[in-house]
């Protein structure tokens, strides 16, 4: 079963590669055509051509210990990133894009090119749109640019709050959105999103111990005060779905369950399981001037039902906050700072409380209840298309760390105290 | 009485009463050139901020700009669309724009711009590389909004007031 789902997988993602190829192809000419047109057009108003921005990063990561997104110990330079958009505006209010995206981070993303977003958008009005397509989440401030190195200060965006590891869960889906700017006079502007519709999970990126994961919905939205004081705003964001999947056993662990009574002598994979979740963001952010300040408090709660007692996890709510300042001290430097806190589980923040021990009577779960990550970031713009990051994390606890890179070693016995430095360097236009 | 000359008395003052001399000094130098610049200014505007002949507009509100150049506005009040034009992100008519219109540094644009280009929000403004070049565009779409040095030619764009 497994190997044919692999074949299927490799069939799809070649089927997928050279369909990439091809729109690329007719986006090539459509461009070209376009960029021609618009040259002929150049007198007359509204000549709208293809526009096209993409970028390219190079990141490399070195830790001081555990393994961190990729086999950091040792340093990997498996931390890219490639994009390229496209994007044209068919009326002055209807306009089509898309994005092709490939990465790669440690053993995620292995540059297999998918379809970032795509869109058929139409601005109604400034107060009222519509999008249908592939959309990026509007979670938090930062989740749809979560994959711009260029667009930020920092390598990695908080991990607490947007974590790289839950990319294809949180960055976008597939379905419709509606969204507007409402002007409340002296009192600012009101910025709203409401969106809905469903996930597609590339079984690629899936773990290995789950089949035919589905997100049968997901929806939510985000709404924004956009204050008087330029460049202060805030809100929140609450998003609700559910992740159903088939949880493989491996063969050789069966008989070793059966005998501690965790499975019942007849069980036969796979095990359906359900994980519903509700995750909800309040966020702040000023920008102005020089000076960028953001702060973003996060509760997620999920649980995960299955018709195995035994691996069924009642409701579990984790907790996550940072708080970010960077500063342009002029066009081509600009350091930044942030602080931030995970506690997988809230109602054990010390990992002292045996009731969530890894195994009942044990003492708790230790380092692995929390992630407290203090960073300092520096960017140099060499010119407008290119910039250098550095990046250096002094991180507490193991909350954030994943045992299968990490020899399946559960995290309460990895290395509490523990650094990252990053160097990363994007090319963007 | 001493009869040393003004600058050897300074020489022989003490420590305490030199630097306060010397930095009055550099308070009136830097005052003089400051005032120089103030009168420069006041003749040639840093930027002016035009529109297209036909837009009834005559003045707008810095709310107005900022809405529009970032585009949470994006019609005219008689339904054109706001074509808002930039300058190179390296100009300095660009700098003076953004840090006291937008009330954001270049580089901070730069980052707006960036999230909102590659989530598939909305794409920045063309950024022309000089004055002419946006005065060209401003006279050619009828809905256009540029801003411009003091010093440029405007030929029949309408210069517009900022409140």
């Amino acid at each position: 079963m497994g190997s044919h789902l692999r074949s299927t997988d490799c069939a799809k993602r070649a089927s997928f590669a050279w369909f990439a190829v091809r729109l690329a192809a007719w986006l090539s000419i459509s461009i070209w055509t376009s960029t021609a047109l618009a040259d002929d057009d150049s007198s007359t108003q509204g000549a709208l051509p293809v526009e096209v921005h993409g970028f390219v990063s190079q990141g490399f990561i070195k830790t001081t210990a555990n393994n961190y997104l990729a086999k950091s110990k040792s340093g990997s330079f498996e931390f890219s990133e490639v994009g390229i958009n496209f994007t044209k505006g068919l009326t002055d209010r209807l306009r089509v894009g898309l994005q092709l995206f490939t990465h790669d981070l440690g053993p995620t993303g292995n540059y297999r090119t998918r379809f970032d977003w795509f869109y058929l958008d139409y601005h109604f009005f400034d107060w009222f749109g519509v999008r249908v397509g592939r959309t990026k989440l509007p979670f938090g401030l930062y989740n749809e640019s979560s994959d711009v190195d260029a667009a930020r200060v920092s390598i990695l965006l908080p991990q607490s709050m947007y974590p790289v590891s839950n990319r294809d869960f949180l960055l976008a889906q597939t379905g419709g959105e509606v969204y507007g700017i409402v002007p409340l006079a002296d009192a600012g502007g009101l910025e709203y999103r409401l969106y809905g519709g469903t996930v597609f999970y590339d079984t690629a990126d899936a773990m290995q111990a789950a089949a035919n994961v589905k997100v049968p919905y997901i929806f939510g939205g985000r709404l924004m005060w956009q204050t008087p004081l330029e460049g202060l705003q805030l809100g929140g964001s609450l998003q609700k779905l559910r992740l159903d999947a088939d949880l493989i056993l491996p063969d050789a662990q069966i008989p070793n369950y059966q005998k501690a009574g965790v499975l019942p002598a007849d069980f036969k994979n796979p095990i359906p399981i359900r994980i519903p979740a509700l995750l909800a963001i309040a966020s702040l952010e000023y920008s102005a001037h020089q000076l960028l300040v953001a702060a973003e408090y996060s509760r997620w709660r999920s649980a995960l039902n299955s018709a195995v007692p035994s691996f069924t996890i009642p409701t579990v709510e984790s907790e996550r906050l940072y708080l970010m300042t960077a500063y342009h001290v002029n066009s081509w430097f600009t350091p930044g700072v942030y602080y931030s806190l995970y506690f997988p589980n809230a109602s054990d923040r010390s990992g002292h409380d045996p009731a969530f021990g890894a195994v009942p009577g044990s003492p708790g779960i230790g380092r692995a209840a929390y992630q407290h990550d203090v960073a300092l970031s520096l960017r140099y713009d060499l010119n407008q298309y290119w910039l250098l990051k550095v990046e250096g994390h002094f991180m507490h606890g193991t909350a954030g760390l994943t045992p299968t890179l990490n020899d399946n070693l559960p995290l309460s016995s990895l290395r509490q105290d523990w650094g990252v430095l990053l160097l990363k360097t994007t090319a963007s236009f | 009485m001493s009869r040393r000359s003004p600058s050897a008395r300074l020489r022989h003052a003490p420590l305490g009463r030199r630097t306060l001399a010397l930095a009055l000094a550099l308070g009136c130098s830097w005052g003089l050139v400051f005032a120089r610049g103030t009168a420069r200014a006041e003749s040639t505007p840093a930027y002016r901020v035009i529109v297209h002949p036909d837009n009834p507009s005559t003045s707008l509100t810095r709310d107005f700009l900022v809405d529009a150049f970032l585009k949470r506005t994006t019609r005219w009040g008689d339904g054109e669309t706001i074509r808002p034009v930039d300058q190179r992100a390296d100009s300095a008519v660009r700098r003076r724009f953004s840090e006291s219109v937008l009330q954001r540094s270049v580089a901070a644009v730069k980052s707006y711009w960036q999230q909102r280009i590659f989530s598939g929000r909305e794409l920045p403004p063309p950024e022309l590389d000089s004055d002419d070049a946006v005065v060209g565009y401003v006279l050619k779409h009828r809905g256009a909004l540029g801003y411009v040095s003091g010093s440029a030619k405007l030929e029949r764009a309408k210069v517009v007031q900022v409140q």
